[in-house]
């Protein structure tokens, strides 16, 4: 059922699926614990409502947070592709590979010397899944090469270990500080500023492109990495380069949102049963499928128990493997 | 970067004459997002600028600056312990909404609700047009704080972390919201009630109380906290005055050692059913307080700054200090 790779098919997929994202998006814009009508959210929108909480709630709480689970869910998605093809593993997903546990240290490090979580702090965060990435980089590496199975088991290890060192600073943080942490870890989407904004939408704009200059890459090295050298591909060079953006994705979602989990995992295979395994079809459907789920599971946790608020990551979990384990057992049979 | 321009980078990569079916697909009123994405800073600016007119500068309990209104008519309160408090200050009729966990007096419960503590929908509060929000650092978040601020919605921080500083708090929160006289009067009638207790315990031997906020792990009260103050205002010993932190954790052979005459729990509805299992713990039959069975569940509102902090103060008097001939309200 996937579709042939032509310039024509990924063009006239990639225009449906920005179709699909901006009618959930305006969808989402129209949604929340305060009921507008139609009339009034085209009216905030446009700064022209009678009322003025209308243009507030519309404008400055619904739109950056919506922009914001676009940006985020891009662009776990797209790491957890790029990863999964570098590994040739399909469990690889940022949160198997510790770098979001890195960058969940990184923000508790930030807690203690600025006295914030996510708010002040995504570039400690950021640093903290950089430096992950480059430890669980160091001890994949053999004879020049990223070893991938050594890699998952870095990864794995290192993400259990930093997790154990996470909770043991939550027992010696005070009560107050622990809340605010815990309630980033399960994921939150509810607090992003426009300097948030501003810094990821181009480093995830840039990070996605970036790797979508590799896909041909990553087709091949699907074939093996002994394959893909003889086929032309500097296996070393593309291999550092996928993981470092992939990382640089991760730690730019994680900083701002938490722990978003499954995402990662979830939006690349059901890309995969969509289009095939062709990163030139499968890094943008990843990329905007993966913006369109968080911007559902993000609209339900706002609105489902409202005016209180779920975990984002709370429902991406809840939704996401009940689908998952759907899709797979269909796809087998 | 903005979200139309990336749009069109990507547009501009997946077709050969990208520019010009950038330029279709993207809606105008996309481009105008973009632009208008700046906007709400200047509108924050403005809004701020025109309210100073009747605004004046204030210092709030936490030590930040706010300009707030000279009346302000719409109150939020997002702790239960302010609701209370403005409840107490004749002010419920100015509430025009709290949280979800406002539950005293029971009238609160019927404000709209904004969701709750630790994470407000933003969105019903700027619906409700507060012209003042209060929050404590005590139970909300800072991040709800920056969001507000940057929405231009003025917050109030109330913070206590004693009886005293919960006596000033309401009496500063009096004079702000222009019920300074009432404020006092109310401070002062609590005072003497704190008083009364002090002297009825004066002289008194001063048993050893365990206060348990949870009991998995075994959890309680830091000397600076209300609990801690309460317990020594109602003449009792809290045994983990000594231990660092508002709520130090107790490995149960400590407990054991330091051996409490007196147990205390809060009264709340989520606490009651883990008392059977607690008192399965091991060596919990040898304490002092199970083997005279002096366990009492006293008010939840040892934890709330507002005026009923001194209710508790009264209970946890009584219990520690039974009147002579009066029957024990022993619970369990």
């Amino acid at each position: 059922m996937t579709l042939a790779v032509t310039r024509r098919n990924v063009v006239t997929l990639t225009l449906a699926l920005v179709a699909g994202l901006l009618l959930v998006g305006l969808g989402a814009l129209a949604l929340g614990g305060v009921h507008l009508s139609l009339g009034e959210v085209w009216g905030g929108l446009r700064g022209t409502a009678a009322q003025p909480e209308a243009s507030t709630i519309v404008r400055e709480i619904r739109l950056p947070r919506i922009l914001l689970a676009m940006l985020v869910g891009a662009a776990l998605a797209v790491s957890g592709t790029a990863l999964q093809a570098l590994l040739r593993n399909p469990l690889a997903d940022p949160y198997v590979l510790g770098i979001s546990s890195g960058a969940a240290l990184g923000a508790i490090v930030a807690l203690y010397v600025g006295g914030r979580v996510a708010a002040a702090s995504p570039l400690v965060a950021f640093a903290g899944a950089l430096l992950t990435t480059a430890w669980v980089y160091l001890l994949g590496r053999r004879a020049g090469r990223l070893a991938s199975y050594t890699l998952v088991l870095a990864g794995v290890i290192t993400a259990s270990f930093l997790s154990a060192v996470i909770l043991f600073v939550l027992t010696l943080l005070s009560t107050r500080d622990v809340r605010g942490i815990a309630f980033w870890l399960m994921g939150d989407l509810s607090v992003v500023t426009d300097v948030q904004l501003r810094i990821l939408l181009p480093v995830v704009a840039l990070g996605i492109l970036a790797l979508y200059a590799f896909a041909k890459d990553l087709n091949v090295l699907l074939l093996g990495e002994e394959e893909a050298a003889h086929l032309g591909v500097n296996v070393a060079r593309v291999q550092t380069a996928v993981y470092v953006l992939a990382s640089l994705l991760t730690g730019m979602a994680v900083s701002v949102s938490g722990a978003i989990g499954y995402l990662g995992l979830l939006v690349p295979h059901l890309g995969r049963l969509v289009v095939g395994n062709d990163h030139r079809m499968l890094l943008p459907t990843a990329a905007l499928g993966g913006a369109i789920v968080l911007t559902l599971s993000d609209t339900l946790a706002r609105t489902a128990v409202a005016p209180a608020e779920l975990p984002v990551g709370a429902v991406t979990a809840v939704a996401g493997a009940p689908v998952f384990i759907y899709l797979l057992r269909r796809a087998a049979g | 970067m903005l979200f139309s321009e990336w749009l069109e980078l990507v547009c501009e990569i997946f077709t050969p004459s990208g520019r010009i079916a950038a330029q279709r697909f993207v809606p105008c009123s996309q481009r105008s997002w973009a632009r208008e994405f700046r906007a709400p800073l200047l509108v924050a600016v403005l809004t701020l600028a025109g309210a100073s007119l009747s605004a004046r500068e204030v210092t709030d309990q936490t030590g930040r600056r706010v300009n707030i209104p000279e009346h302000p008519e719409r109150l939020v309160s997002l702790a239960p312990s302010i609701t209370e408090t403005l409840y107490a200050l004749g002010l419920g009729d100015r509430l025009v909404g709290d949280t979800d966990y406002c539950e005293y007096p029971p009238e609160a419960k019927n404000k709209p609700h904004v969701g709750a503590i630790l994470n407000p929908s933003l969105e019903k509060i700027v619906a409700l047009k507060p012209d003042l929000v209060l929050g404590s650092p005590e139970a909300n978040r800072i991040e709800t704080v920056d969001r507000l601020a940057r929405l231009g919605i003025p917050l109030y921080g109330v913070t206590a972390h004693t009886v005293d500083e919960t006596l000033n708090s309401i009496e500063d929160l009096g004079q702000v919201l222009g019920r300074g006289v009432e404020a006092r009067e109310l401070v002062k009638s609590l005072r003497q009630r704190i008083q009364a207790v002090e002297r009825s315990v004066m002289g008194r031997g001063r048993p050893k109380v365990l206060f348990v906020v949870w009991y998995r792990p075994l959890t309680t009260a830091g000397a600076r906290t209300f609990i801690g103050d309460v317990i020594r205002r109602a003449g009792g010993a809290s045994i983990s005055d000594d231990l660092p932190g508002e709520w130090p954790r107790l490995s149960l052979e400590e407990a054991l050692r330091r051996d409490p005459e007196v147990i205390l729990f809060p009264r709340s509805e989520s606490f009651a059913p883990q008392l059977a299992e607690f008192q399965r713990l091991p060596g919990w039959r040898e304490l002092r307080a199970v083997r005279n069975r002096r366990m009492y569940f006293v008010s939840d509102a040892i934890v709330r700054p507002s005026p009923r902090l001194v209710d508790a103060l009264e209970e946890v008097a009584r219990v520690l200090h039974p009147p002579e001939g009066a029957p024990q309200e022993a619970e369990r």
